[in-house]
């Protein structure tokens, strides 16, 4: 009957879902079956119960040995079971949850259920019981005969054992994980029921580890440390430094700390490292605190995920491959006949149903989704942002970068209804305000500041209305525009310069002063060599100093003032170029190589002779503004080889680089101001014949047959091989003094009498690069260095400045200027300071000559 | 900061070479900012204490680790990094006097070079004389040979007028001359021509032999300063005058030569205007090494005592250098007390410690090595630039400059 009623239910259980087959939705179902059913459980039950008994039968009879297993037995019974019960009881739990879902609906039979449930608990207890007890008797006999085989499988099984418990642990979480369900449950206990034996087998694992805890020799025979011991964390998987500060690493299954072991000192660990064989596979858990010592495949897990390999050495990476479907084409169709056309063809019956969707959205019978979210959102009552239109500018059409107002002053104390007593007007305060009827935007306060007792005392404002008609008269009225402000530092601009210390040597002390003029001198030029100085005097004289001593070696009187020195650039020769009053005369100064000396006297007494006889050929212009003549004898004695008489006086000379053209200036001499002589053929010529302006200087290129001429306000430049104006330098300055070029020969300084040092790159433009402003008055002398990146200036407020001038090779990089430092040594005289200013050709010293009839050397 | 400098306490301990005036070894202690005055007042009543026979104060100088001590000694134990806490071992010495003007010898024109042997002063004027004078402040000689500027004199022997003495000029030559002082005038025994500028210097080597000069034109050139007519004659003009031609003409400067000086039989010592100093070999004709400086040299002078080499240049200092060294800084130590350019120095012969110094400030200062920060004294009484110092004869400190005069100051050092 028994039988064929549960044929039967199985049969009704197929036509129901799967998940309805537990017992539960049974009793829901009809309750004679469901205790049908349960009957034929408990009869298997009370069948296993009878075989127990006869087991315990047998144990009675067994000696006292056993007893005592027995009982050790039985009390290892009792923990198991308090842990299957707590397996259990979490169990049962989640089926009382599962229950109370179903609960609404049986009330009355809950009781019944859970009766049964745990009477099913004991079925399975029993079972195991017995299954326990067979082994334990087969244990016991091991134990008694004492089998080395017995100890290794005890190590074994104990594995097993943690293997086990594992395991259930990861069973229990996936129970409570899919509590939600407690039809699932059910059957992870049905799968559990039937894998009774592997139940038993945990039972039994347990029983051995026990049964080798009592016999503690075998236990440390063995190795065991006591790192086997069961010491469960409970925290979970929490980061384990949260416990760091505690003596305790965690909390057992009774709720206990687990306290840390006592970690030893470095000697410890040294003397571990170097005592224990196996301190290198030790690792320290961090769960426990225990000292574990890896196995062998644990060691070799590591090392393989060290090695990047796959963990797992049963996995082969290169096994041959299996083709499950095929990458070929098959040619034929792998079936005999053609697709139906039913795979192709549309399904009519679901052309119908979405006509039918189609018909009902155009109907508007159906909403799409966006549809329904805004009449959701209609329905929905609707805000909006208050102070939006204070401080955002508002979306206006027509209006592009809308500005917004100003934002009105916020009150302060004085608008306060209890203003501090100080914010009160006192009389004074009070009559000016009353004063400042007239004009009320003079006054401090648009309104006269009170105090009430309370809020509620204050009285409506009376201007309010007036107020706010100005507010919108002044928003209407006042154009807004963007104002573009611009934030420079007045620090950003400046160059930044490097420090004068970086930029050594440069003169820095007085160090010579060369005494022994009379009158102001004019003009000084230091010899090629750096060996000698000469410089020309109002009192009508030209010295020549020994540079290094400032001794005076020579004196050679002139007739007229001495306006200009220049010493030859040719080394071959020994001569220096005068211009006294309205005579150039070349003077050998006899000093430094006697060689040179006498060659130059001899040369030029050569060509006197045979050039002064083609003197007819000069032409009629040239000859009227020059005449070559020879010096009288007294004069040839002093040195003076050669002389030039012009027609106006002669403000200035230069040599060209070769040292064989030379350039006057007569600045009267309208458009015969500049005249260049060549010493070799004892010839002149006129290189102008318009005159641009009153000529102030002239100036060779050092390197290209170019002539600077500086005319009152303008530098021009022209070539002289082609004879045309290559570039007219603008200097934007009244009157020029006199200019240098740079060695190089593509800057040019010029110096002004309104002040001004120009500095002019001549690859830049016609503009001065720079111009400085460095001295009070005049500018009188400028000079470069020749090797030295310096430059210097003197001017008539009597300061000498000696300046760094860098310019670079690079075209791309403009010249560095940098005032160095400045000399006030000269003493004034007749408004005249610091007149000439020429550096040392080797060395980095500056000579300066001035108003007061000496020259001074600066040395670094 | 409650405790002042004159509250710390420091632990002195006197030492002396000088045995006569020894005190006990034991430690001292004087408040740490103690100069040398109050030193000297110790010292004093110390010795007074020991020996009864000294009645005079004497003056001594106190040696504090290696310098001379001119400030506070707590002071000169800050600069130089010593805690005033142990026990500072300080060295007296007797202060030598200050050397006393004993003549000034009155000359036409700026002197350029003066060089004493024995008693006899050789000067070279800038009016192209060289003068004899004895030191008592005769005049002996004047010789007008040369055409130009006389830049530099030098006897040939060391503290031997007999040996003769070479004179260079800016007229392109150097003479060799003979001179007995009974003699009236010198003889002129042979013209050392070769130079294409003016001879700014000549430094004769220590055995005699051999004549260095340079000049303008870079070269230095070596001479023979043998004056016997034994060897033949190179070249004779101007009557049975010898002409003599350089031995060796030895290029690597790039300026002029502003002092030569023989460091021993086979080394030269160059100071340039091109800012470097040049050790050569007299024998193998080459440069040796080479010491690089910031500033264009003007003079230099050679200790064999203290085996340095002191330098002046264009500017304020005095430089001392160890030119063998060839590593870390040649620069030992910077003497700055000068107020212009230095133009020439000159080391004692006696003492390893002093040495004089001449500059455009008028003044020549008595130095000593252990007392960089100041001179020992300052010897005034140019009234113009000091161009040339000679301490050739130790007991004589020649100075001569574009006063026109050459000043002699006795030495009252100590031990002589």
């Amino acid at each position: 009957m028994r039988n064929i009623n549960s044929n039967l239910k199985r049969k009704q259980d197929e036509n129901i879902p799967r998940s309805s087959k537990s017992p539960v939705n049974h009793i829901e179902g009809d309750d004679q079956d469901n205790d049908e059913y349960f009957n034929t459980i408990e009869g298997e039950d009370a069948d296993s119960s009878d075989s127990d008994r006869e087991l315990e039968d047998e144990d009675s009879e067994n000696d006292e040995f056993s007893d005592d297993e027995e009982k050790s037995d039985d009390e290892t019974d009792d923990s198991e079971e308090d842990e299957e019960d707590l397996d259990d009881e979490t169990e049962d739990d989640l089926d009382n949850d599962t229950d109370e879902e179903v609960d609404d609906e049986t009330d009355d039979e809950l009781d019944d259920e859970t009766d049964d449930e745990s009477d099913d608990n004991n079925e399975e207890k029993l079972n195991k019981d017995v299954e326990a007890k067979e082994n334990n008797e087969r244990n016991s006999e091991d134990i008694e005969e004492g089998d080395p085989e017995l100890e290794n499988d005890i190590s074994k099984k104990r594995k097993n054992i943690n293997l086990l418990r594992n395991k259930k642990n990861i069973r229990e979480d996936y129970t409570s994980n899919t509590a939600e369900s407690g039809k699932f449950v059910r059957i992870a206990k049905e799968t559990q029921n039937g894998k009774s034996s592997k139940g038993n087998e945990f039972r039994i694992k347990t029983k051995r580890k026990d049964v080798v805890s009592s016999t503690e020799n075998d236990e440390y025979a063995d190795h065991d440390t006591s790192d086997e011991e069961d010491i469960r964390n409970t925290v979970g998987n929490i980061p384990m430094q949260w416990y760091d500060e505690y003596k305790h690493l965690g909390y057992d299954w009774d709720g206990k700390p687990i306290v840390k072991p006592e970690s030893g000192d470095k000697i410890d660990d040294f003397l571990k490292r170097m005592e224990n064989p196996e301190f290198w596979r030790t690792v320290k858990d961090p769960q426990t605190g225990q000292d574990v010592v890896l196995g062998d495949e644990d060691i070799q897990l590591i090392k393989r995920i060290q090695a990047q390999k796959i963990p797992d050495v049963s996995f082969d990476e290169y096994a041959p491959w299996i083709e499950w479907f095929t990458s070929e084409v098959m040619k034929t169709p792998v079936r005999k006949f053609p697709e139906h056309k039913r795979s192709f063809l549309p399904s009519k019956s679901e052309q119908r149903k979405i006509s039918k969707l189609v018909h009902a959205l155009k109907m508007g019978w159906i909403k799409t989704k966006a549809e329904q979210d805004a009449l959701r959102a209609k329905a929905e009552p609707q805000f909006y942002m208050l102070w939006t239109t204070d401080d955002q500018s508002e979306e206006m059409r027509r209006i592009h970068k809308h500005i917004a107002p100003p934002k009105r002053q916020l009150p302060g104390h004085a608008e306060s209804y209890n203003p501090p007593p100080e914010y009160l007007f006192d009389e004074k305060e009070l009559k000016q305000w009353n004063k400042q009827k007239n004009d009320p935007s003079k006054r401090k306060l648009h309104f006269v500041p009170q105090k009430f007792e309370s809020l509620r005392k204050v009285p409506a404002y009376s201007r309010y209305i007036k107020e706010r008609f100005l507010r919108c008269l002044d928003l209407y009225l006042c154009p807004r525009a963007i104002k573009m402000k611009l934030t420079i530092e007045p620090e950003a601009l400046v160059p930044k310069l490097p420090s004068p210390r970086d930029l050594q040597p440069f003169p820095t002390v007085l160090c010579i002063e060369y005494e022994g003029h009379k009158d102001m001198v004019r003009t000084i030029s230091p010899d090629p060599t750096g060996q000698y100085l000469a410089s020309g005097s109002d009192d009508n004289t030209v010295k020549i100093w020994e540079v290094n001593t400032g001794r005076c070696l020579k004196t050679i009187q002139t007739n007229d003032i001495v306006r200009c020195v220049q010493w030859c650039p040719n080394t071959a020769l020994s001569l220096v170029a005068v211009a006294s009053g309205n005579r150039l005369l070349l003077l050998n100064p006899h000093v430094g190589d006697f060689l040179i000396c006498s060659k130059t006297d001899t040369v030029l007494k050569e060509a006197s002779e045979i050039i002064s006889i083609d003197a007819m050929e000069i032409p009629e212009r040239v000859r009227s503004s020059v005449k070559w003549e020879e010096p009288s004898d007294e004069e040839y004695n002093n040195g003076i080889r050669v002389c030039l008489k012009h027609f106006k006086e002669i403000t200035q000379v230069t040599w060209h680089c070769k040292g064989d053209y030379f350039a006057t200036v007569m600045p009267d001499g309208q458009n015969r101001s500049v005249l260049i002589s060549q010493l070799s053929k004892r010839r002149s010529q006129l290189p102008f014949s318009k005159s641009k302006g009153l000529i102030q200087s002239v100036l060779f290129h050092p390197l290209r047959p170019l002539l600077f001429v500086a005319t009152q306000r303008h530098v021009r430049i022209y070539d002289l091989v082609k004879q045309q104006l290559v570039k007219k330098l603008m200097t934007n300055s009244r009157w020029i003094s006199t200019m240098a070029v740079h060695p190089a020969g593509d800057n040019l300084l010029v110096a002004t009498y309104d002040r001004k040092i120009l500095w002019f790159d001549l690859d830049l433009s016609t503009k001065p690069y720079q111009t400085l402003r460095l001295h009070g008055t005049a500018v009188r002398g400028v000079a470069y260095h020749k090797r030295y990146p310096l430059f210097a200036s003197g001017s008539d407020d009597r300061s000498l400045i000696v300046s760094h001038g860098m310019v670079y090779n690079d075209l791309l990089k403009n010249p560095l200027i940098v005032p160095l430092k400045r000399f006030q040594d000269h003493k004034p005289h007749n408004d005249f300071g610091v007149f000439d200013v020429k550096f040392h050709p080797l060395q980095p010293w500056v000579f300066s000559s001035g108003g007061d009839a000496t020259i001074k050397l600066y040395s670094n | 900061m409650a405790i002042t400098l004159s509250e710390i306490q420091t632990q002195i301990r006197f030492i002396t070479k000088q045995q006569e005036y020894a005190v006990a070894n034991v430690p001292f202690t004087v408040p740490s900012n103690i100069d040398c005055k109050s030193l000297n007042k110790l010292i004093n009543s110390l010795l007074k204490e020991s020996n009864p026979d000294i009645l005079k104060n004497i003056e001594f100088d106190f040696l504090v680790i290696g310098e001379l001590l001119r400030v506070p000694l707590c002071n000169h134990l800050q600069e130089k990094g010593v805690s005033t806490e142990v026990t500072v071992d300080i060295e007296y010495i007797q202060r030598s006097p200050a050397p006393q003007p004993q003549d000034a010898l009155q000359h036409d024109d700026w002197i350029s070079s003066v060089h004493v042997a024995d008693k006899w002063v050789l000067t070279g004027c800038y009016d192209n004389t060289i003068n004899i004078w004895s030191t008592k402040g005769k005049h002996q000689v004047t010789v007008r040979d040369h055409i130009n500027l006389v830049k530099a004199v030098t006897w040939l022997q060391e503290g031997n007028p007999l040996g003769g003495f070479v004179s260079v000029s800016h007229d392109l030559t150097g003479i060799l001359w003979h001179w007995t002082p009974d003699s009236p005038v010198p003889v002129m025994k042979a013209v050392l021509r070769g130079h294409e500028r003016g001879i700014d210097t000549v430094g004769v080597s220590p055995d005699s032999t051999t004549l260095a000069t340079g000049g303008w034109d870079t070269n230095l050139k070596l001479w023979s300063a043998e004056l016997d007519d034994d060897e033949p004659p190179q070249k004779k003009s101007r009557g049975n005058i010898l002409t003599k031609v350089p031995l060796q003409t030895l290029k690597g400067h790039k300026e002029s030569i502003s002092k030569v000086i023989w460091i021993d039989n086979t080394t030269m010592c160059t100071a340039s205007m091109d800012h470097t100093i040049k050790l050569w070999d007299a024998e193998l004709c080459g440069l040796k090494n080479e010491v690089i400086g910031q500033k264009a040299y003007l003079g230099a002078s050679w200790s064999h005592l203290a085996h340095a080499l002191i330098a002046c240049s264009a500017d304020r200092h005095i430089r001392l250098y160890d030119p063998r060294s060839t590593d870390g800084a040649v620069c030992k130590s910077t003497f700055t007390s000068h107020t212009m350019w230095v133009s020439s120095v000159a080391w004692s012969q006696n003492d390893e410690h002093l040495f004089i110094s001449g500059g455009y400030d008028n003044c020549v200062k008595l130095w000593d090595t252990r007392s960089p920060k100041a001179p020992l004294y300052d010897l005034t009484g140019h009234q113009g630039k000091v161009l040339c110092v000679d301490w050739s004869n130790p007991q004589h400190l020649v100075s001569g400059g574009s006063d026109n005069s050459v000043h002699i100051f006795r030495n009252m050092h100590v031990g002589l």
